[in-house]
């Protein structure tokens, strides 16, 4: 069946528009805000004022409300070589924050440019470990990408390897809505699992305790350095994730096996998912054309469960590069009618693709929206919309399609939009 | 020297200040010498929430990755661009201008010769982004622009006796809708015309007609009067408060010849718009104003102003005024902190950096008002300006209306609801005995709970005080204790810190 799937666009490579707009927040953003949400998490960024500047005020928004510093890097300090000099005397300001557990060194382009030696950082200071993390923005290329690098230098740091592994644990891996970790944890645990670890999350210790775990499984397709991390352990991994009807019983089939858990219950309890979830489904299917197109490196397991509920899906892209990981889900996608899916997309890559296949939604980056509500097509930031609900499981899947659904039924409202606008 | 640490950074660079600046006037295109994030903070995920729009069109990334900063160099990445983005026909009719970044400069990158190679007046602008701030930055690349596009153009151009330019805002400059639209209104009142508005009403290609007009008034005092000079004519800047604004309009009138007008204005003014002012001073709300202590990080401009109006007119008291470029002896965001860590005074004016501390200090009886960047909000709507005679109006209004708000946050309601709702969700709570007596308190204790109660605003200490001291009493029947300690005091006043 593969050799009959088409892995490159070779159908439509020729009239493919030439990437010059790339979409992808700065790629540095997923790093700060998975390290500035942790509690005792205190960061210092090392970087130019602008891009300080642009990079605070987005995890002012989307991270937390945390204070940042950073060495004042200008063309003295960075051509006189004070970039490490700098850095220590900011981490020494962090150390003094009240209940300072962590201070995560965030090194940016120029700081990358100018050199910053891992072995001339301090590695604790009091009783805060001092963890470096190098997320350039120009050898990084998306901001999912940067998360996995900062989860996998607190992995590597933090977890604790000594003692008994906790055999029936899991950690899962993937930022995710609050709700969905207490829906996973629920059904693993009528499996038989004993614990779940969600990273990248609020606390510390999380990461400390990930080390004894009975497994890793990834819930999106981009945590590749955690997972080396987790195989240089022995630890075995999930793969796929919990997504959609199919997406969920192979995933918690998967995990029952390698958790070593009741294989009857484990049949049970994915029955029992795949069953709500096709009653689900069947009660409340969607219909329309979607396009998927957002940065965030989940787009294809979005797609994917929006075709199964129903919607067609021609066209899906992402700012994340090709990779075994999100493998599957492409030959899945492929295999049910999606005609395209793009790596490392572009803002005109995704523009065509509008005027191509007439979608009726467009899930997008905010210029993409902003397009396809210029041409009466509902729209609406990847990001901060669909990302932003719970997506796991069949609880996550209701919340997901009725949004889905509802948006679906707007169309009069964005055309009339675009009408008025239009004279 | 020791090495200096910056905490929130308040001020962007000289690159952002170039595109920010450059690119509202739609015959420019911009070829950003940029990785991806540059492209993306300044062009789509800032602008968003500052200037509340989807994002920057006419800017595109010479995207940099590790080939280019590895020694390959930007140039071929730069003309790619400007070759395929010329094949799709959006630099038709454009001034293309290619701007290095913090990032381009580390490297070495220089274009102004590749910019020759490329089409017919593509110009190099070099931000100089590792050592000019924002307010630097925009106020030199408008003198560039004036030198490349202007001033060798100008010479044909004839002053237009009543003519006024108004120089900014850019994008990233807090409020310019309304505070444009209230100083295009006085300019106007005082018998004005509005030449140009540079450059967020105009093309590039008028930029020589900056030289019709007869006076030029800065907006924003952080940037532009380096444009102003140039331009040889007599220069104002926007004016906050009332008496500032007679004065503006005043001088205004006595520079294009419009006296008549001008002064008929301010008396209209007074009586019309600034009404409000004199109702609210001699209505409940002035008493108020004095009671009222307040700190004020923002842009120049709005310090300044916010301070004259706020303090020297209506009389409230200023806990700390900090501007954007700092003045000497401003505080940094590190003595902010520490001073609303301290005590937070009941408003402050501010940005994002300020609501974290007030956060990180549990100050829940501050209020806080967006008073300058970085921070998002959407303020397109053009009634809501800070500077002139509206300006004065709407934050004497602003203040009134955010005291009554507080007000009925904490006037006392029946118990017996939270109650009722606590039953339904099935959580017992303690029954609150409305016939029980107060607890006596040590004097420590009382002491204590003064203190702290010293530190609020004035119109929330009232109920505070009593919701505080029934909170600790709570607690203090819970123990069974027979009078209110010390301990009790301190864990009650933690418990409403976190709540």
């Amino acid at each position: 069946m593969a050799d009959i799937i088409p892995l490159a666009n070779s159908a439509t490579s020729q009239s493919q528009p030439c990437k010059l707009h790339p979409q992808s927040m700065c790629p540095a953003f997923g790093s700060l805000r998975v390290l500035t949400r942790i509690e005792g998490s205190h960061p210092v960024m090392a970087t130019d004022t602008g891009c300080l500047y642009g990079l605070t005020f987005v995890t002012h928004f989307y991270g937390a409300s945390k204070s940042i510093l950073a060495p004042q890097l200008g063309t003295a300090e960075l051509m006189s070589g004070q970039v490490v000099e700098g850095t220590r005397a900011a981490i020494e300001v962090a150390a003094k924050e009240p209940g300072v557990r962590l201070i995560p060194v965030v090194s940016l382009c120029v700081a990358e440019t100018a050199g910053m030696p891992e072995e001339l950082l301090p590695r604790k200071i009091g009783d805060a470990e001092v963890v470096l993390v190098r997320v350039p923005a120009y050898a990084i290329h998306s901001h999912p990408e940067a998360k996995d690098i900062a989860v996998a230098a607190l992995l590597n740091r933090l977890a604790e390897r000594e003692g008994a592994v906790h055999e029936k644990s899991v950690v899962l891996l993937g930022e995710v809505f609050p709700a969905d970790p207490l829906l996973i944890d629920a059904v693993l645990r009528r499996m038989g699992v004993t614990e779940t670890i969600f990273l990248p999350g609020r606390s510390l210790d999380d990461f400390r305790r990930a080390g004894r775990a009975g497994a890793l499984a990834p819930l999106h397709p981009f945590y590749k350095e955690s997972m080396n991390v987790a195989r240089t352990w022995g630890m075995p991994i999930v793969g796929g994730a919990p997504v959609g009807i199919s997406g969920t019983y192979a995933w918690l089939k998967s995990l029952g096996s390698i958790l070593g858990l009741d294989p009857v219950l484990v049949q049970q309890v994915a029955d029992e998912e795949r069953e709500k979830a096709t009653a689900l489904v069947a009660a409340r299917p969607l219909s329309g054309k979607v396009m998927v197109t957002g940065y965030e490196g989940t787009e294809l397991a979005y797609a994917r469960m929006l075709v199964e509920a129903g919607a067609e899906v021609p066209y899906v892209s992402t700012s994340i590069g090709q990779d075994p990981l999100v493998l599957p889900d492409e030959l899945w996608l492929k295999a049910h009618g999606t005609k395209e899916v793009i790596y490392r997309k572009a803002l005109e890559e995704d523009i065509a693709a509008i005027d191509r296949y007439h979608p009726d939604l467009v899930f997008g980056t905010t210029p993409l929206a902003s397009a396809a509500k210029e041409r009466g097509i509902p729209a609406m930031y990847f990001t901060n919309q669909l990302a932003s609900r719970p997506f796991f499981l069949m609880g996550g899947m209701a919340a997901t399609i009725d949004f889905v659904a509802s948006v679906l039924t707007k169309g009069d409202k964005y055309r009339w939009m675009q009408e008025f606008f239009a004279d | 020297m020791p090495p200096v640490v910056i905490r929130d950074l308040s001020d962007t660079s000289g690159y952002w200040a170039a595109i920010w600046t450059m690119c509202p006037m739609p015959d420019v295109h911009v070829i950003c010498d940029a990785p991806v994030g540059c492209f993306n903070l300044v062009g789509t995920a800032v602008p968003d929430y500052t200037d509340a729009i989807p994002h920057i069109e006419n800017l595109t990334p010479a995207t940099m990755t590790e080939q280019e900063v590895g020694g390959k160099g930007t140039a071929d990445k730069v003309k790619w661009t400007y070759e395929n983005l010329a094949a799709t026909g959006v630099l038709d009719n454009k001034h293309v201008i290619v701007v290095s970044t913090a990032e381009s400069e580390m490297i070495g990158s220089d274009h102004s010769s590749l910019v020759r190679q490329l089409g017919v007046g593509t110009r190099f602008y070099y931000s100089n982004s590792l050592a000019e701030d924002e307010w630097a930055g925009r106020d030199r690349v408008l003198r560039w622009l004036w030198s490349e596009y202007g001033e060798p153009h100008a010479n044909e151009i004839t002053t237009i006796p009543t003519a006024v330019n108004i120089i900014g805002p850019t994008y990233g400059c807090f409020n310019a809708p309304s505070e444009l639209t209230e100083i295009t209104r006085m300019i106007e009142g005082a018998g004005g015309t509005i030449n140009m508005v540079y450059p967020y009403e105009t093309t590039l290609s008028e930029t020589p007609r900056l030289a019709a007009a007869a006076v030029n008034v800065v907006l924003y005092k952080e940037f532009g009067t380096g444009l102003a000079n140039e331009l040889g004519k007599p220069v104002l800047y926007s004016p906050f408060g009332m008496q500032d604004s007679v004065a503006f309009v005043r001088q205004l009138g006595q520079l294009l010849g419009t006296s008549d007008k001008a002064e008929a204005f301010i008396r209209r003014e007074k009586r019309t718009t600034l009404q409000a002012v004199w109702d609210l001073w001699r209505g409940p709300q002035g008493d108020w104003f004095g009671t009222i202590d307040i700190g004020v990080v923002a842009g120049l401009s709005h310090a300044e102003g916010i301070v004259r109006f706020l303090g020297d007119e209506l009389g409230m008291k200023v806990a700390f005024a900090s501007a954007r470029p700092r003045r000497p002896g401003d505080y940094d965001n590190e003595a902010i902190r520490q001073h609303i860590h301290k005590r937070a005074p009941s408003f402050i004016f501010g940005t994002m950096n300020e609501r974290i501390y007030l956060r990180e200090s549990g100050a829940k009886y501050t209020n806080f008002v967006p008073a300058g960047f970085p921070g998002p909000g959407v303020r397109r709507a053009v009634g809501t300006p800070y500077m002139g005679y509206r300006g004065c109006v709407y934050l004497a209004q602003e203040i009134m209306n955010r005291l009554y708000d507080g007000l009925l946050n904490f006037l006392p309601v029946d118990g017996a609801y939270a109650n009722q709702r606590a039953n339904a969700a099935g959580t017992p709570t303690p029954t609150s005995d409305s016939n029980q007596g107060n607890l006596p308190w040590n004097s420590e204790a009382r002491a204590i709970l003064d203190k702290e109660l010293e530190k609020l605003p004035y119109l929330p200490r009232i109920s505070a005080s009593r919701q505080l001291q029934m909170a600790i009493e709570g607690i203090a029947r819970q123990r069974n204790a027979s009078e209110v300690t010390v301990e009790l005091v301190e864990l009650g006043l933690a418990q409403n810190r976190q709540g």
